[in-house]
């Protein structure tokens, strides 16, 4: 700078006149920026949000962004979500066994917004600011961490939501799990794994079941729960703690709601009726399944885990206990664990299930959920 | 003038730091509200509603038939039942006994009902759930099943 040449002391006086006048001009932009400062700290504030009162920005979408600011949000949201995924604990390999669940959501839930395979978006959406993506173009640019932050946590200002129950990361991890297949499917391929080709037939409520629950009611993967045959007015109570909220579920979170409470119930006899399907291939060890039916007839007594037999086997218990035999055991250890953890709801009886379940370990919950899939309603 | 822009800046401030306070309360609630369990008085409350599905088809000894049902008798024996479960204590003579709760309670039909509706008000740390979701009406018949044990 300039001014800092100025040393009065050491030059003849007709230079140091000058020299005055120098540190004088090389002052006064200082003076003046000072000024715009203070105008910039007070004045700006002010003046924009006179321009947003008199409504002078737009907010219309036809035009886009200014690509600065279009810049300028692409790299905010990349750069979040790139920090706050780095808290997620991601697991190695990501289960598969939810994923026809997963795509039965996206195929409801998602492919509005983002599309499905071998299915043209509405123009309408085409339209949105930001335009949603082709997601099987762009999940390759991130990580399952950073999936799992995007999918659970939603996008702030664009329009893409959270996942819609807070506490269930088994199921985000699920919809990751699926954002992976994505790319690999065509619409074939796409349908049969969210569709189950549904029956045209069906009313439309209940083709929305069959996407994730089977045409039979069988449950479609080891996650989603077999309805046939189960106790009616536990299905129904179900469907009601569902869409109060008492009990959270992504997946069954869209299903209930707006569903007429008439609707529910008919649902609730629908699948109630429909014949048990038959059990899973058995993987256990009889070792386990022998562990199971022990814990399941006679508890744990050192650990104060009753037994399971006196509420969920027998046709005279509450019409609220559910029946778990031919149960998916992925599901009822699924459940267990979220009994154990205190996050799973249900109907107003879910406290006494929880107590039951506190006390089981990890290899209880596998052995016990191995010898109620492979039970059959029939005495043994 | 400068009176209404002091208010416009104070305005402009304000309208700023609660952006951010916004954003922050958001996260937190969302911490907070993590966990959705229903209130015992919801869960009580909406008993009535299904009593007639859970109505009880019983015999004239009813109380027994509802101690089963209600899977009592997966922590309690009672001996000539089909209740077997040990993690409670043996009520096959509960009726005998001078008081129950561990000897909190007197032995009356009133107190056995008010304990199996709300173990946990009486002796916290309990290992019996609350079944004060059940219609009052079956408690009262279990409580009068239980203290006619000799
Ligand atoms: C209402 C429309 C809408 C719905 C419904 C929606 N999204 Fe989005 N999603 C968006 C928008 C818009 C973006 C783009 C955000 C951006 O670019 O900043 C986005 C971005 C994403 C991204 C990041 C992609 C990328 O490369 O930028 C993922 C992953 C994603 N969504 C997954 C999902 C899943 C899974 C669902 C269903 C559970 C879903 N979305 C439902 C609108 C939606
Ligand atoms: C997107 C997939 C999907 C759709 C569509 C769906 N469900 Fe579900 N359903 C699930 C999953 C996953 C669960 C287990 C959720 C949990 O962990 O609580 C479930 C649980 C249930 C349960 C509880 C069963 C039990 O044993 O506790 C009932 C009842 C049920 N669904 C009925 C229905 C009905 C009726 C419909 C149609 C209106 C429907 N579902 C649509 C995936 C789905
Ligand atoms: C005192 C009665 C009681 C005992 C004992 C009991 N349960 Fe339960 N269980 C329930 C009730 C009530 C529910 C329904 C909870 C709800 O959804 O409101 C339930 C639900 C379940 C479910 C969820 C089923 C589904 O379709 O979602 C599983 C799994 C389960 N119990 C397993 C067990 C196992 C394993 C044991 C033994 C260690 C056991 N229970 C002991 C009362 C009991
Ligand atoms: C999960 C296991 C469990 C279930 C289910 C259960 N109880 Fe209990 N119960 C206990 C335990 C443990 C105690 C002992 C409480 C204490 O004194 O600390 C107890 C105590 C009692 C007592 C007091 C007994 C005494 O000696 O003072 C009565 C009465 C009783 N239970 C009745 C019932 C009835 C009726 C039901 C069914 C509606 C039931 N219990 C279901 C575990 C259970």
């Amino acid at each position: 700078m300039r001014g800092s040449r100025a040393d009065p002391g050491a030059k003849p006086s007709s230079a140091a006149a000058e020299e005055d006048d120098v540190v004088r001009v090389a002052n006064q932009p200082i003076m003046i920026r000072l000024k715009h400062v203070v105008f910039g700290a007070v004045g700006l504030p002010v003046v924009i949000l006179l321009g947003a009162w008199i409504g002078f920005f737009n907010v219309g979408a036809s035009s886009g962004h200014w690509k600065v600011t279009a810049w300028f949000l692409q790299l905010a949201m990349r750069s979040a979500v790139r920090t706050y995924a780095l808290a997620v604990d991601a697991p190695k390999t990501l289960d598969s066994r939810g994923l026809p669940a997963a795509a039965g959501h996206f195929a409801r839930g998602c492919a509005i917004c983002h599309g499905e395979p071998g299915e043209l978006r509405s123009p309408a959406v085409m339209r949105m600011l930001p335009q949603p993506p082709d997601l099987a173009l762009t999940v390759g640019d991130w990580t399952d961490a950073q999936l799992f932050r995007i999918v659970k946590h939603g996008i702030r200002f664009t329009g893409m939501p959270a996942w819609p129950a807070r506490d269930r990361d088994d199921e985000v991890w699920a919809m990751v799990a699926f954002l992976r297949e994505l790319p690999k499917l065509d619409a074939n391929g796409f349908r049969e794994l969210a569709l189950d080709g549904s029956q045209p037939t069906a009313p439309a409520a209940l083709a929305d079941c069959t996407r994730c629950h089977g045409g039979n009611g069988e449950g479609r993967g080891g996650l989603v729960p077999a309805l046939a045959g189960q106790k009616e007015a536990y299905l129904l109570a179900s469907l009601q703690a569902y869409a109060r909220g008492d009990r959270t579920s992504g997946f069954m979170a869209l299903p209930v709601t707006g569903v007429d409470p008439s609707d529910l119930a008919a649902l609730a006899r629908h699948f109630a009726a429909l014949p048990p399907s038959p059990v899973d291939p058995d993987r256990a060890s009889a070792e386990v399944i022998g562990r199971g039916r022990q814990i399941a007839e006679a508890g744990i007594p050192e650990r104060n885990v009753p037994a399971c037999s006196g509420c969920h086997i027998g046709s005279d218990k509450n019409p609220l206990y559910p029946r778990l035999d031919g149960q998916h055991a992925a599901y009822l250890e699924r459940q267990l664990k979220l009994f154990r953890s205190e996050t799973r709801g249900g109907t107003r009886f879910w406290r006494i299930m929880a107590t039951a379940a506190q006390r089981l370990t990890d290899d209880d919950i596998t052995a016990v959920s191995a010898f109620f899939s492979k039970r059959s309603e029939a005495p043994q | 003038m400068s009176a209404n822009t002091g208010l416009l800046v104070g305005c402009a401030f304000w309208f700023l730091a609660k952006g951010s306070c916004w954003a922050a309360a958001e996260e937190l609630g969302h911490q907070r509200t993590e966990v959705v369990k229903p209130p015992i008085a919801s869960v009580s409350l909406a008993a009535p509603q299904f009593s007639n599905v859970a109505a009880p088809q019983d015999p004239p000894g009813g109380g027994l038939s509802l101690f089963l049902r209600n899977g009592c008798g997966a922590c309690h024996t009672i001996r000539g039942t089909d209740a077997h479960g040990t993690i409670g204590p043996d009520l096959s003579h509960l009726g005998s006994r001078t008081a129950i709760g561990a000897g909190i309670l007197p032995n009356t039909e009133e107190a056995i009902a008010r304990f199996i509706a709300r173990p946990d008000l009486l002796k916290p740390g309990v290992k019996m759930p609350a079944f004060d979701m059940l219609p009052q009406i079956e408690i009262r018949m279990i409580a009068r099943y239980l203290k006619a044990l000799q």
